[in-house]
């Protein structure tokens, strides 16, 4: 009983095989794969790292750039993992790599702003602060669901802490380079960032008290704002100690004793770069008011919210969130599963962005990361949205919220080959994902993935996979 | 992973266990050991040669030496004396669980309040050898597969405390330890109910800790050096106990065992330049440039192939081999590891780590048949561990001067296919072994029948938690179900074996699964007896039938 229940929820995951008369990209020179034998259980690491052809052409398809427009037949030029060209008249270089496009679409790589994918631990929810605790600790590389993701063109994860805490864990921005050792996963150039957290998942973590169990504060929303004004004034009072110390470590004059430096305090740290400017907020709320609040905090102690998380009735206050430069990252049509998500309509996304707020639809959920591209086209249909405005939402718009949109998001000269290739229009019902490339290099590929059938026999044979692969979807939202 | 727990022994010791050799005398004194074949380790074989105790030590070792007036002689033709066997990943419990807090958590209370203001688990300043009362049967059950000093630690916890090597002789005391503290021992598993309760908050709190000792040690030297005009540091001794482990003077063993955890422990080690030595390392092989440069107790418990890291991600890959194939190569891997650490250029010593004692050799056997050279193998169970226990000149090898620990075995040196423990010395104690009993004892007639409801109390290390059980027995196996405020789950693996009855059942929590493992005696309509919870720890339960 639990067995075929598990089998059930992988096999919904599962990628579902190229019908045969449909056209496949096809690589002139594929990367030799090796032969017989796992060369992955010789290797220190984790696996064959897909060759990373010096010159990649993705020819003859249709090219959503995300930034500048469509174009009809184009061909996409990758050096060194980085775009080189794009355009409708690109001349290939000879020896380059060919992916033959013809009747493919062609889109950035997609980035989800909100996931647990990947973490072996969600909320460290026994404090309301915990700025200290890392996301970037406790990563995991092999869970199926990463593979899933891929064959949905995802290629960055925005992996956020929980939200049972005011203040919760950093995060970790990874690429999904599927295969390689954990470090290997993280976005080098990502700024960091932080998961804090509003409304009711806070106020009601470990509120009720049990036996062997102190009920946490806060417990109401006044007290989240309380207690965010509270960390935040300690924040200013250790970053003022550790100047004090820097100065008096610069004045010391020979034959003094050296000052002792102030205590370090990794939460406080984490709160000063915040305060610094350094770290990226991505703020979980649902109601316009608590909404109100954090970006009244953020105001008062001088930082910006990349982005607001879920922010369900975000389109109430759409012209505060645009003044404060905050960004929102939201569900497409995602609500009412519990009081506070209530108020949510699914023209939220595309009214928020028309008023000059940079938006992004997110999962949340290891089972929708998969077909996000659906989800962005709810933006058009229920809200209006443009075909590139919600592309954006699920690419060059979440790359802003991470910081990284100088580096990948949109098909643009010198950003890295981050890429999906649908075999149709990527807002189209049955369209698909067929290959997907991470710095030029194919982490995914229809062709060389295994059937349905092929995934189901090998689990019934194997039983169930010792992953931290559950799905994220569920209590976190 | 099959892991061994100890703890429960002594409760179905009359089941199965007297299936085991048993001493059948322990005396100390003189003895000259001859016409054995000995293995000295550190300065090759003796083909034919005498070996002579006294006092609990080595006197001498040699093809010719006199033998004393005083000696009593064992003619040991035929068989092999080697060093006996340090296992410094052992999961022997140092003392007895800890009592369930009295009324955890009345009004307003949290997790029981440690002495140390920390949460158990997270206490650097806590002692094996403080409180040191392993149970007997542990130690009989190490000796008797040739193991004579075990590294005593605490199991759970994130910063454990520290150990303390002992000797596996019975009615041991706290004067026969043989080293304490030997390291600062560190792991990831979250405390109960309090901060850190993940592995993210466990990670942040070892970070924490490892700082405020870095600075606890600048301040008590400041204020050593000249406290005039100096506020005076707040006293902890849980710091004070790091000091020496920041300042990579007190050695920090770190419990890792698949590839992630060990790069974790390799991170934090890195950071905070402790001296470093990973214990478990299972999936030492794929994280060997984490490893680099530091010795590694490796433990031969194999974890199975859909434990190990990239199950996954070959499951996934088209052009993989079958499943069958797959696991085969991957179980390969899997004991090719220590082999793939020696070959990295790894010094490493091997041990049980949740091993049973009776399978360390086998399995030591596997790794060799893998690969991994027999007198690495023989060296990485004596007299390396010997050193990375800092008693590499008192310990380790068969030397003049030496501890006399020793193991003899018949039908084969110590690692052959064919040995066989008969005897072991520890600290010169002979404890001789009887003949192994035949094969598969009756054990206690034909099996108790349990099937029906019973109501359970275990007592946890979270407090007593009422349980209901439901058991459908048939034959000697039993099916059913658990319910508790964890949830109604399935029960596995269940056996009746005379009155001995086990079971385990997996719950679901935070995310984890936790395999739950019972152990009990029935006695009618009552039952009691053992489990282990997991990252949880131990318990003890009574349980009695629903009529």
């Amino acid at each position: 009983m639990k067995r075929s229940l598990v089998l059930t929820a992988m096999v919904g995951g599962l990628v579902l095989p190229a019908a045969a008369q449909q056209p496949t990209a096809t690589r002139a020179a594929a990367p030799a794969r090796p032969a017989g034998e796992w060369s992955y259980l010789d290797a220190p690491l984790t696996g064959p790292v897909p060759s990373a052809g010096k010159l990649v052409a993705i020819t003859n398809a249709t090219i959503m750039t995300a930034s500048h427009g469509t174009i009809p037949k184009g061909t996409v030029l990758i050096r060194d993992g980085k775009i080189a060209a794009v355009g409708a008249n690109v001349t290939v270089p000879a020896g380059a790599e060919i992916i033959d496009g013809t009747g493919r679409w062609v889109t950035p790589g997609i980035i989800d702003a909100h996931s647990h994918s990947m973490a072996e631990g969600i909320n460290e929810g026994t404090q309301s602060v915990t700025a200290e605790v890392r996301i970037e600790d406790v990563l995991r590389q092999d869970g199926i669901s990463i593979y899933r993701q891929l064959a949905g063109g995802v290629t960055v994860l925005n992996i956020l802490h929980g939200s049972a805490n005011t203040i919760g864990g950093q995060n970790a921005t990874v690429k999904l380079r599927w295969g390689l050792p954990v470090d290997s996963m993280l976005f080098a150039g990502a700024p960091p960032g932080i998961k804090f957290a509003l409304g009711e998942n806070v106020r009601q973590t470990n509120g009720p008290q049990m036996p062997g169990r102190q009920a946490r504060y806060p417990r109401s929303r006044m007290g989240v704002e309380e207690l965010l004004r509270e960390r935040f004034t300690s924040a200013r009072e250790y970053q003022a100690e550790w100047k004090q110390y820097e100065a008096a470590r610069k004045a010391l004059k020979k034959g003094q004793p050296e000052p002792i430096p102030p205590a370090r305090d990794l939460e406080l740290d984490a709160l000063v770069e915040i305060l610094e400017g350094k770290r990226l907020v991505h703020g979980h709320s649902y109601r316009s008011d608590e909404i109100l609040m954090l970006l009244g905090i953020a105001k008062e102690f001088g930082f910006r919210i990349a982005s607001l998380q879920h922010v369900l009735e975000g389109y109430k206050v759409a012209d505060e969130i645009a003044a404060a430069g905050a960004g929102a990252s939201t569900f497409a049509d995602s609500w009412a599963y519990k009081m506070e998500a209530f108020d949510a309509i699914p023209h939220n996304a595309a009214l928020m962005a028309e008023r000059g707020v940079t938006v992004s639809i997110n999962s949340d959920s290891d089972e929708r990361a998969r077909r996000l591209y659906q989800e962005a086209a709810k933006a058009m249909k229920y809200g209006g949205a443009s075909e590139e405005e919600a592309l954006r939402m699920i690419t060059l718009n979440a790359a802003k919220q991470l910081g990284v949109e100088k580096l990948t998001g949109s098909i643009d000269i010198g950003k890295d080959a981050d890429i999906a290739i649908f075999s149709g229009h990527p807002f189209a019902p049955a369209s698909r994902v067929e290959m997907t490339l991470i710095d030029g290099r194919t982490f995914f590929d229809r062709n060389t993935a295994p059937t349905l059938q092929q995934m189901i026999e090998r689990m019934q044979r194997r039983g169930r996979p010792n992953t931290t692969d559950a799905d994220a979807e569920g209590g976190a939202r | 992973m099959r892991r061994f727990a100890p703890g429960w022994l002594p409760a179905i010791g009359l089941g199965l266990w007297t299936a085991a050799p048993t001493p059948v005398a322990a005396q100390a004194g003189t003895w000259a050991l001859t016409n054995a074949r000995i293995q000295t380790v550190t300065q090759g074989i003796i083909e034919k040669g005498i070996l002579i105790i006294r006092n609990g030590l080595i006197e001498a070792v040699g093809a010719t030496v006199p033998i004393p007036p005083d000696a009593r002689v064992l003619d040991l033709s035929g068989r092999t004396i080697s060093p006996g066997i340090i296992d410094l990943a052992s999961t022997i419990a140092s003392g007895p669980a800890p009592a369930a807090p009295a009324a955890a958590g009345g009004p307003g209370g949290g997790a029981a309040p440690q002495p140390s203001g920390r949460p158990a688990g997270y206490d650097p300043a806590a002692a094996v050898a403080d409180e040191l009362r392993p149970s007997a049967a542990d130690l009989k059950a190490a000796r008797e597969a040739g193991i004579t000093a075990v590294l005593l630690s605490a199991q759970r916890g994130g910063i454990r405390g520290q150990s303390a090597l002992v000797p596996t002789r019975d009615s041991l005391e706290r004067a026969d330890v043989v080293r304490a503290p030997v390291a600062m021992h560190f792991g990831f598993q979250g405390a109960q109910g309090t901060y850190p309760a993940t592995l993210l908050g466990v990670i942040a709190y070892e970070r924490q800790t490892l700082y405020d000792a870095q600075r606890y040690g600048l301040l008590a030297d400041r204020y050593r050096a000249n406290p005039r005009g100096l506020e005076r540091p707040a006293f902890d001794p849980g710091l004070e106990a790091l000091v020496p482990v920041v300042r990579g003077a007190m050695p920090t063993f770190f419990a890792a065992s698949n590839e992630n955890e060990i790069r974790r422990a390799a991170k934090i080690a890195g950071e905070f330049r402790l001296k470093l030595t990973v214990v478990g390392a299972t999936e030492g092989w794929r994280a060997v440039d984490a490893l680099k440069g530091r010795p590694v107790v490796v433990s031969v418990n194999f974890p199975g192939p859909t434990e190990s890291t990239g199950w996954a991600y070959r499951l996934a890959r088209k052009d993989g081999p079958d499943s069958t194939r797959a696991d085969s190569a991957t179980k390969v891997a899997i004991e090719r590891n220590a082999a793939a650490l020696h070959r990295a250029g790894i010094p490493l010593a091997l041990g049980t780590g949740g091993l049973r004692p009776a399978e360390l050799i086998p399995n030591v056997r596997k790794a060799v048949a893998a690969g991994l050279p027999a007198d690495v193998a023989l060296q990485a169970l004596t007299i390396r561990p010997a050193e990375l226990a800092g008693m590499g000149q008192a310990l380790g090898s068969l030397e003049a001067g030496k501890i006399a620990n020793l193991v003899i075995t018949e039908k084969g040196d110590l690692l052959a296919d064919s040995a066989r423990v008969r005897e072991v010395f520890v600290d010169g104690i002979r404890y001789e072994l009887s003949a192994p009993p035949p094969a598969r004892p009756a054990s206690g007639g034909t099996p108790a029948q349990v099937g029906g409801a019973w109501a359970m109390t275990l007592q946890s290390p979270q407090g007593p938690m009422e349980l209901t059980l439901t058991f459908q027995q048939s034959g000697a196996s039993l099916a059913g179900s658990m319910a508790s405020m964890m949830g109604n789950t399935a029960i596995d693996e269940g056996q009746v074996a005379g009155q001995s009855v086990s079971w385990a059942t997996t719950i679901q929590m935070g995310g984890q699964s936790i395999t739950l493992n019972f152990q009990g005696q029935v006695e009618g309509t009552r039952m009691r007896g053992n489990a282990t919870l997991g990252t949880f720890g131990s318990a003890t339960f009574t349980a009695e039938k629903k009529p």
